[in-house]
């Protein structure tokens, strides 16, 4: 599951049972640190924690300060500074260098657009949405908190005090779910200053398995872990059904029927599975000829995949250099996977490194930073 | 903070604590009296809380992060954490310690400690407007010198040493560098990181926070080894261990955060009120100013007058709080340390007052101190002349 699907899943709970919330979010890194911007926690009355802001050394301080938080019932920014190794708060050194902000926020379960509303409303959405926190470094300054959020189509929802600041962070949080990178910004309004987080806030990418075999299971409850959507189709009810596939989307049909019922976007994945080359071939012949598939990947040997373009070409059909890039057969990564669960974790670091446009190589053999970081520092916008 | 007819120009010595300052002290003191240092309730949260704050605002003033700040009791404790603390934490038997003749008594009597314990401190001499001679300093670096402790500002005659010159010589040498700063944080700008300095140590009653706070800035990325002198609770990172004095704590925050805006503006404002006094009774009479003209702070003056019977100048200059050598060994009738090293014979420094203007000084006040001055010390001058 995701980590903001096990956030709202926790304060769904809390909201019926009564409890208050804080919700913790990471909205500035400088420096390096284990999670980036936009990792978030949510913490109950009770010091109950879903999700996380670090690796495990800040959770413990940011517990004390959500609960002050809560009982203050104020926003409040904390600021910790990992590089500080002596710093008796960040316990568990992790030899981190950075510099972190959260902000923590109590939720009012009454309030309909509160941070997590929000953040649920985000998360629903079929596309990438702008997630804006606003705060402010100078601590001694009311922190407006997670306010608004903004779609691909530039409609907003919920609202800040502020009808100025709203249009311009409108209008930056527009462009930034065009470059589909996050953004931090420093507001200059004439008698105050506002610092805005906006989060770019995709959806999970969709795996659809074409195949339901024992293989398949196993690789549906691995990307199950990771919170993508998982569907699961395959002409055999005995194969594909939900007790075998609890967590997915189950498609029981023919080759020509599969796509649809699925809705293709720039990050849904299609692993042919089947162990039936003609099912493959079928379904592979109906996948070309939809540009949008960002990928398309193959079990079996290098040896089916050479058939199955031959057989391609004897329909007349020839992969342009688009198709064949898409097209990774045999799928996987080269890591010595025999196992059903180890080629699983083959095929999924593939997938995820060619929707994260990463090329595959050990990090150790990395110079600069783990995390994108070029884009850290807070741009000047002046109103 | 006005007394009936008395004016008060000896703000160098201490401040009063601004309204504003105050006003955020005050829950402190019994609504929020919490130990900063108890984790396991909101009591405790809260204190940590307005601690962390004011120490956000505290490295503000400098350009430093709140995480290389040390709170203490004020800047004497912060150097004689520092001189102490290095010279126990080195194990070389010929510790060396390179400091100069004008420094404040914090400094030199700790470097007396330090010379009674077994090491050499090496005292640079000034030129007569109280500067160093940076090749001097240069020179007596030697292998076993394990810091180099020279004052921003005077509190004397306000001669500011050029820190960034000193700064490039220690660097080199990676020698650590310690600043007492309680003259010139607040005053003027101090950015640590444009500086270059490894440690300064300032207090909050010169700026107008209450007394019984002060900091120890040091630089996470030239952090020498310190033994600390107190043992304890691990508070301040176990360098300095203790009960947090969370309301001097806060005024003393809010107190760096109001410099921070005001700085500027107050110099603006008081720099001419200085000259003002200055230039009047240099004309009036021969009044000697004291220190580096160039190069001082900005809102205060030391002032030799000339052929005087100094004995009664302070009992008649009875409206004025002036200090005739620095506040903490005027108990003595002794000239100034300071004043001698840069070569005023015994009855010039006794002659001689120091003036300091603050955030309250009015320009009604100064006017009225040079009308006394003019009144008073034509009467203190022998009867020959």
């Amino acid at each position: 599951m995701r980590e903001i699907d096990a956030i709202i899943e926790s304060y769904e709970k809390a909201k019926n049972e009564g409890r208050k919330c804080v919700l913790a979010t990471v909205v500035h890194v400088e420096g390096s640190s284990y999670r980036a911007a936009g990792a978030r926690m949510l913490v109950d009355e009770y010091g109950f924690m879903t999700g996380a802001i670090s690796g495990g050394c800040l959770e413990g301080d940011a517990l004390r300060k959500a609960l002050l938080a809560l009982d203050q019932n104020k926003n409040k920014l904390v600021t910790y500074d990992t590089s500080d190794e002596d710093d008796a708060v960040i316990g568990a050194q992790l030899g981190c260098n950075g510099i972190i902000q959260v902000l923590f926020e109590p939720v009012d379960p009454e309030q309909e657009e509160n941070a997590v509303e929000l953040l649920k409303k985000a998360d629903d959405h079929q596309q990438p949405v702008a997630l804006v926190s606003i705060f402010n470094l100078d601590k001694t300054k009311p922190q407006p908190g997670t306010l608004v959020m903004i779609d691909q189509k530039g409609t907003q929802t919920g609202r800040t005090d502020q009808p100025d600041l709203s249009k311009k962070i409108r209008e930056v949080a527009y462009q930034a779910l065009d470059r589909q990178t996050s953004h931090f910004g420093e507001y200059h309004l004439p008698s105050e200053i506002y610092h805005a987080f906006i989060d770019i806030i995709t959806p999970p990418p969709t795996l659809v398995l074409v195949g339901a075999g024992n293989d398949a299971q196993v690789l549906s409850e691995m990307a199950g872990v990771l919170g993508w959507n998982i569907i699961v189709a395959d002409g055999r009810p005995t194969h594909a059904n939900s007790k075998r596939f609890t967590s997915c989307q189950v498609v029981v049909t023919n080759p020509g029927e599969i796509m649809e019922n699925i809705n293709i976007t720039e990050k849904t994945a299609f692993v042919l599975m089947t162990h039936n080359y003609m099912y493959d071939l079928e379904v592979l012949k109906l996948l070309l000829a939809r540009d949008e598939i960002p990928y398309i990947g193959i079990l079996g040997p290098n040896k089916k995949h050479r058939r199955m373009l031959d057989d391609l070409a004897a329909d007349g059909i020839q992969l342009t250099d688009e198709q064949s890039a898409k097209i990774h057969a045999p799928v996987g990564l080269q890591l010595g996977a025999e196992t059903p669960a180890e080629i699983g974790l083959s095929i999924l670091s593939e997938i995820q490194a060619v929707f994260t446009g990463s090329s595959v190589r050990h990090l150790r053999e990395l110079s600069g930073s783990i995390h994108k970081k070029e884009l850290y520092e807070f741009e000047t916008i002046k109103l | 903070m006005k007394r009936a007819n008395k004016i008060y120009l000896d703000y160098n010595s201490t401040t009063p604590v601004d309204p504003r300052v105050l006003e955020e002290m005050l829950p402190y003191f019994n609504e929020r009296f919490g130990n900063a240092s108890s984790v396991s309730h909101m009591f405790g949260w809260e204190a940590e809380e307005a601690v962390n704050l004011a120490r956000e605002q505290v490295a503000g003033l400098i350009g430093a992060s709140a995480g290389e700040i040390t709170f203490t009791s004020g800047a004497t404790e912060a150097v004689n954490l520092i001189i102490r603390g290095m010279f126990m934490a080195n194990d070389d038997t010929r510790r060396h310690i390179i400091t100069c003749a004008t420094e404040h008594k914090a400094v030199l009597d700790t470097c007396k400690f330090v010379e009674q314990s077994g090491g050499t401190v090496t005292y640079l001499p000034v030129d007569k407007s109280g500067s160093i001679d940076l090749k001097k300093l240069e020179n007596a670096i030697t292998d076993h010198t394990i810091l180099v402790c020279l004052m921003h500002a005077n509190n004397e005659i306000g001669t500011i040493h050029p820190l960034k010159e000193i700064a490039r010589i220690t660097r080199e040498k990676s020698i650590p560098l310690l600043s007492d700063a309680t003259q010139s944080v607040g005053k003027i700008p101090v950015d640590v990181n444009e500086l270059g300095v490894d440690m300064i140590t300032f207090s909050s009653h010169k700026l107008y926070g209450p007394k019984g706070a002060g900091a120890l800035y040091i630089s996470k990325k030239n952090k020498p080894g310190i033994t600390p002198i107190l043992t304890g609770g691990g508070q301040e990172k176990g360098m300095r261990p203790g009960t947090m004095n969370v309301p001097a704590i806060v005024g003393f925050g809010k107190a760096c955060e109001i410099c921070s805006k005001e700085m500027k503006d107050e110099t603006n404002r008081l720099s001419p009120l200085r000259d003002q006094m200055e230039s009047e009774l240099s004309d009036w009479d021969s009044v000697q100013i004291n220190g580096n003209l160039r190069n001082r702070l900005p809102y205060m003056t030391n002032l030799t007058f000339q052929n005087i019977d100094s004995s009664h100048l302070l009992l008649r200059l009875r409206n004025l709080a002036v200090s005739q050598g620095s506040a903490c060994t005027s108990a003595t009738q002794k000239p100034s340390h300071v004043l001698e090293a840069i070569g005023l014979p015994d009855d010039r420094a006794l002659s001689s007052i120091r003036v300091g203007l603050g955030r309250f000084t009015t320009e009604e006040e100064i006017e009225a101190a040079i009308r006394e001055m003019k009144d008073v010390i034509p009467q203190l001058k022998p009867l020959t002349q």
